[in-house]
């Protein structure tokens, strides 16, 4: 039963999408106060990178070594964060030719890749690695077993994210104040809101979910360095904020929904099964359903609007005439 | 009435703004318990001046008291806290929000002090202010599901909520029917009458004459006098406001129905943005050398009409004809070679491409006809840009400034010169002359007149009743998406009635 | 004490110069300090990655192949970006160009046919293979509103999963089956000579050869430039690209100039990859770390953006970029850090952007008075 490929495919499509769903949950912090920011991919990257990297030269116990790696990597990426906001929420440079220019700087070619190659990150393996929480006999459980208690800390906490995330953007004062900056900052910073305060924490933060995303995936899905190992996660993560229609409990669905077509190529591989003509199909199934959902998305374009902020890639300047 | 201590008190205001100077050395006192005026022509610096007095802008130099204690705001949260509460020309409410959570937005007093917020918590207050100041709206709405004058409702309660003692309102009225504003200017005695002080913006003199105290006068950035209303005319106002003897443009408005009708439409059905019917089942014609003016409240579909006619929204429904040739539904190319100009309401979005030339924008559209093969004709584009730059009295450096610099009423030349110089046998004018100063609404004027005089159908849609009285051959109102044409000879009030829904007659709700 | 930023009145025109220069300085500087940071020694880094790109002997031969398919991006993405249409699949448009164009090149070359009538299908075939990858996200953003930025993104991801499959994981066309290598290690199949394309040698520095290439690319820069400037399919593009209410208000039909302007850049784009096949692999090449590896499509938006979507300075720039990646290939491994161009790039970019609002608007430093407001005590600090 466990070992049903639909199971094996939850089971490990919760597995692949957290870093989607922990990205996703960064991006659609920053979105909803009004900024794009298209360097998901270069975020995710150097979190990934600086995470491996914490763990590789931190000498102490698996536990502390991977908390510091968690928060190494969500500073790092805040740190990447930080450029973006400056040029765009100080700057009012263009949002998308900045967040272009992040994943230049940070991406495959960029900053993760100098510092993986100066730390001589990619000779070896993680030297600790996340695993499932819940003791074997538990795992074993038929269905709940392998997709409630098969997963890592990081699942658990990508969980807790979720619910703190819609409670914070629906109940609590800052979550209507950053609501009211992306929909109308003229309307926020007229009631005393500061509009590029809100703006700046939460483009930072959006940044460091990103780490976090890149770490969980060097240190928990394929725990090693590779150069460009986040193979275009970054860019998902922001489709998915358009398919959740900025809502976090729709991030996490689209995200196992994406996490379960990157594992079908290698399960299905491993089964021995072929799905359509050839691996190139299963091996581009992830970005050719991102573009399809995208234009099913779209195309109800009464209802994606519904979902966007309305002052989202606009810069706020108060005393321009 | 005027306290020993002026509740309002602002000395030697200086705001420069790059290339202007929007206060020069303003003095501004008001007291509490007054309705207070502040007059001026658009550009005359009293929107500037109130920017400063809530925190949005820091003046350059110069002194404010509240109460007597000195303050310098140096954001919107301390004027807020000091009680000083503004209603903006454009509203500054989260159109996606209820009214309930726009009240809590920013509140540090009641219910949105706390961490955890409830926008249920609010809604008896909601109602207890509405009732009290008759500004009756329901907490748990949408704003966009509001209309405008139920929006500048909550913009009230927002800021009697934050127990504002001091109460600017920009403009309040333009967005309001006749009686709509009465019963605003009823609601401000009311607010005044409590002790607190009402500062009221505005260019219209009746408007003043009615509802203030006194009336502080601005012109060119500069304070000129304060007076008591009661001791001030219409005419004194309006001298010290203009500094000219003003020469407003009026005409004997007359149907002609021996004109050929140019203009047709039928029965046109139309959607807005949000995919909800704005335009329901119009029709009118207009015919040659006439001007058919739309008077209504903003927001009951006179956009749509006008983009509809001018093809820059499809209509779901109905005809246009334009001298008897039919109109494709949205497709502004054909509509605008049929013979239809276009001076639409959004000037800078629309009406030209800011960022581009002068010249470009002048030949925005007759480019096409200035082509050899694929190829511009460059030299002819800028001959006729210089020409037209004189002819229109523009003023700008040349044909190559980029258009976004110019001032509102010069990028209002440009759109007319552009659509004039094309000889359109139908024109339509969205609000043409708002936000413009005296001198260049009496220009635009002129110009609407020349073309009707020259044998151009004009359909003028404004919210200026004024405007439309001053120019009309023939009145419409425009409510909820339906048009009806009044009597000759109607009379303000029965205009503003049906732009309340109301049937000229009928006894008011 | 806080900045202010205040609009221009006049933009002054020395600024479109100062900045870019400006930028490309700063970028220097800022890349020194992380040099310095990890540990390597800044100026002789840069000696280093000067020699390799413009001085020693066979560095610009090197730099020209570098730098032909970045003028091909990097045109590509000024074409699309100053209309605001986002096209960031210049990268997956020049494999699908690489492909189409080697097929037009083993078919009709294998054939027989005149080496300029090869060439020139090559190109034809290039182009359309760009456009129509291109066409893909134009299709979807014209007709559904699907945001550009992220399928045209998706689709070079697929493209290059494509180039792959082509020649590692199937008996294609473009593969070569014969031959003892072939058995060893998959390869493309190569170009016939009659597809091969010429070059121009000057015989400085050990000779360089000006690629056939290079020369589309200036070709494409000039046909580009007048397009915008002289057109009036170019009138309607900057009037769209400025406001897209002015342009349907003025009667642009927006769909149809979106169509075009994403197939015109995938042109470019494509035919840099038929250039690439013709001028110097001569053979798709499939390899996950060739082609795929070099990201010139990414490259290309740095060099847009750099040169102000001006296609003679897209040119300029990509030589001057191409010189940075050509060093940074050359010298990988050997005591360079790897990544360092990248950055360099990334930083070059960051700092045009924040140029560009030197351009527009004047910056001014305001010493605030700290707030008195009455009822409050005074803000700490």
């Amino acid at each position: 039963m466990n070992n049903s490929l639909l199971i094996v495919l939850i089971a490990s499509g919760i597995a692949y999408g957290t870093p989607l769903l922990y990205a996703s949950l960064g991006e659609l912090l920053a979105e909803r106060s009004g900024v794009l920011n298209l360097g998901v991919e270069g975020m995710m990257l150097v979190g990934a990178v600086m995470g491996f990297w914490t763990v590789q030269r931190v000498h102490t116990s698996a536990g502390i070594a991977l908390t510091a790696a968690i928060l190494v990597a969500a500073l790092a990426g805040a740190v990447m964060a930080s450029i973006h906001a400056f040029l765009v929420i100080t700057l009012r440079a263009s949002q998308i030719v900045s967040g272009l220019a992040l994943t230049i700087f940070a991406g495959a070619a960029g900053l993760s890749s100098y510092l993986g190659n100066d730390l001589n990150l990619s000779d070896a393996p993680a030297r600790h690695t996340f695993h499932a929480v819940f003791p074997a006999s538990m795992q074993r459980w038929s269905v709940i077993g392998p997709i409630v208690f098969g997963q890592d800390i990081l699942v658990y906490v990508s969980w807790a994210c979720v619910i703190a995330i819609w409670l914070y953007l629906s109940r609590t004062r800052p979550g209507l104040n950053v609501r009211s900056v992306g929909e109308s900052p003229a309307a926020a910073d007229t009631m005393g809101i500061n509009v590029t305060s809100y703006r700046y924490a939460h483009t930072l933060a959006g940044g460091a979910f990103a780490g976090v995303a890149g770490a969980s995936i060097t240190l928990a899905i394929t725990p090693q360095w590779v150069n460009g190992i986040t193979g275009g996660a970054g860019w998902i993560a922001i489709a998915l904020v358009i398919f959740a229609f900025w809502r976090p409990e729709l991030c996490l669905v689209g995200a196992y929904f994406f996490g379960a077509l990157q594992a079908l190529a290698p399960q299905l591989q491993a089964r021995h099964i072929s799905l359509g003509p050839t691996v190139l199909w299963t091996n581009a199934l992830p970005y050719v359903m991102t573009i399809v959902v995208l234009v099913v998305v779209s195309s109800g374009t009464a209802r994606s609007r519904l979902g966007a902020p309305a002052a989202l890639g606009n810069a706020y300047a108060r005393e321009e005439r | 009435m005027a306290s020993a201590v002026p509740a309002v008190s602002m000395v030697g205001i200086t705001k420069r703004f790059p290339g202007v100077i929007a206060n020069d050395q303003v003095d501004f006192e008001a007291a509490s318990g007054e309705v207070h005026a502040l007059l001026g022509e658009n550009g005359a610096g009293k929107t500037t001046l109130s920017h400063i007095l809530t925190g949005l802008y820091r003046a350059d130099e110069g002194t404010i008291s509240l109460h007597g204690k000195p303050v310098a705001f140096t954001s919107p949260r301390e004027a807020i806290d000091n009680g000083v509460g503004m209603v903006h020309q454009q509203f500054r409410l989260v159109s996606r929000f209820t009214v309930a959570e726009n009240l809590m937005l920013g509140d540090r007093r009641g219910a949105g002090r706390h961490f955890r917020i409830d926008p249920g918590a609010v809604d008896t207050q909601v109602r207890d202010l509405g009732e009290r100041y008759s500004l009756g709206v329901d907490p748990r709405a949408r704003i966009w599901q509001l209309s405008v004058g139920e929006q500048q409702r909550v913009e009230i309660l927002k800021a009697l909520y934050q127990e504002a003692r001091v109460l600017i309102l920009d403009e309040p009225t333009a967005v309001l029917t006749p009686r709509e504003a009465d019963l605003l200017f009823a609601t401000l005695r009311q607010i005044a009458g409590e002790g607190r002080t009402v500062i009221f913006i505005s260019h219209k003199l009746h408007e003043v004459m009615a509802v203030s105290d006194r009336v502080t006068v601005l012109r060119a950035g500069k304070a000129l006098a304060t007076v008591q209303t009661t001791d001030a005319t219409a005419q004194s106002l309006a001298t010290l406001m203009v500094g000219r003897d003003i020469k407003p443009v009026t005409r004997e408005g007359q149907a002609r129905p021996d004109s050929p009708p140019v203009l047709e439409v039928e029965d046109l059905w139309a959607e807005g943005d949000r995919g909800i019917t704005a335009v329901k089942g119009v029709s009118l014609t207009v015919r040659a050398g006439e001007i058919a003016a739309v008077a209504g409240v903003s927001g009951n579909g006179q956009r749509e009409l006008a983009e509809a006619i001018t093809g820059l929204r499809p209509y779901t429904k109905g005809s246009i004809r334009v001298k008897g040739k039919p109109v494709r539904a949205g497709d502004a190319r054909s509509a605008f070679e049929a013979g239809v100009g276009y001076v639409p309401e959004d000037r800078l979005g629309t009406g030209v491409a800011p960022s581009l030339s002068i010249a470009m924008n002048l030949a925005l559209k007759s480019f096409r006809n200035n082509c050899r093969g694929p190829f511009l004709r460059l030299g002819p584009m800028r001959t006729n840009a210089e020409h037209e730059i004189s002819t229109f009295e523009i003023k700008a450096s040349g044909p190559d400034q980029q258009t976004d610099y110019l001032s509102g009423g010069n990028l209002q030349k440009v759109v007319i010169a552009r659509e004039f110089s094309a000889s359109p046998s139908v024109l339509v004018a969205g609000s043409p002359t708002r936000g413009l100063d005296v001198s260049a609404v009496e220009q635009v004027h002129s110009f609407l007149l020349r073309a009707a005089e020259n044998g151009t159908a004009v359909l003028l849609i404004s919210e200026d009743l004024d405007e439309i009285l001053a120019l009309h051959d023939r009145i419409f109102v425009m409510y909820e998406g339906g048009l009806s044409e009044m009597p000759p000879g109607a009379s303000v009030d029965e205009i503003g009635l049906r732009m309340a829904g109301q049937a000229a007659g009928a006894p008011p709700a | 004490m806080r900045f202010t930023f205040e609009r221009r009145l006049r933009q002054p025109g020395w600024l479109s110069l100062a900045v870019p220069v400006a930028s490309v300085l700063f970028a220097f500087f800022v890349a020194g300090i992380v040099l310095l940071a990890t540990g390597h020694n800044p100026l002789s880094t840069y000696r280093q990655l000067f020699d390799a790109a413009f001085l020693q002997t066979g560095s610009l031969n090197q730099t020209l192949i570098v730098a032909t398919p970045l003028a091909f991006t990097g045109l590509a993405a000024a074409a699309a970006f100053r209309m605001k249409l986002f096209n960031i699949g210049a990268e997956g448009q020049m494999y699908i160009g690489a492909i189409t164009g080697a097929a037009a090149g083993l078919y009709l070359g294998g054939n027989g046919g005149s080496s300029a009538f090869v060439i020139a299908a090559m190109v034809v075939m290039g182009c359309l293979g760009g456009t129509a990858w291109a066409l893909i996200p134009g299709v979807l953003r014209a007709f559904c509103k699907t945001n550009e930025i992220l399928t045209s993104l998706l689709l070079n991801y697929v493209a290059g999963l494509l180039l792959t499959y082509l020649i590692f994981q199937s008996q294609s066309y473009w593969r070569e089956t014969k031959g003892f290598n072939a058995s060893v290690f998959p390869t493309g199949k190569e170009l016939p000579p009659s597809a091969v394309w010429p070059g121009w040698t000057i015989h400085v520095q050990g000779g360089i050869t000006l690629p056939l290439g290079a020369g589309f690319a200036v070709a494409a820069a000039v046909v580009l430039w007048v397009l915008y400037k002289r057109t009036r399919f170019g009138f309607e593009a900057q009037v769209l690209g400025d406001s897209d209410r002015a342009a349907r208000y003025s009667g642009v039909r927006v769909r149809r100039k979106i169509l075009a302007v994403m197939a015109l850049s995938g042109a470019i784009a494509g035919l840099g990859g038929a250039s690439q096949v013709g001028d110097f692999a001569h053979s798709v090449d499939g390899d996950p770390n060739g082609l795929q590896k070099l990201g010139y499509g990414y490259t290309g938006i740095v060099i847009a953006a750099l040169a102000r979507y001006n296609p003679y300075a897209v040119v300029l720039v990509a030589f001057l970029m191409g010189g940075l990646e050509n060093a940074g290939n050359t010298l990988q491994g050997a005591n360079f850090p790897a990544g360092l161009v990248g950055v360099i790039q990334g930083i070059i970019l960051f700092s045009a952007l924040g140029g560009e609002v030197l351009i527009r608007h004047r910056v001014r430093i305001v010493r605030t008075k700290r707030g008195v407001a009455a009822t409050e005590p005074g803000p700490a600090a």
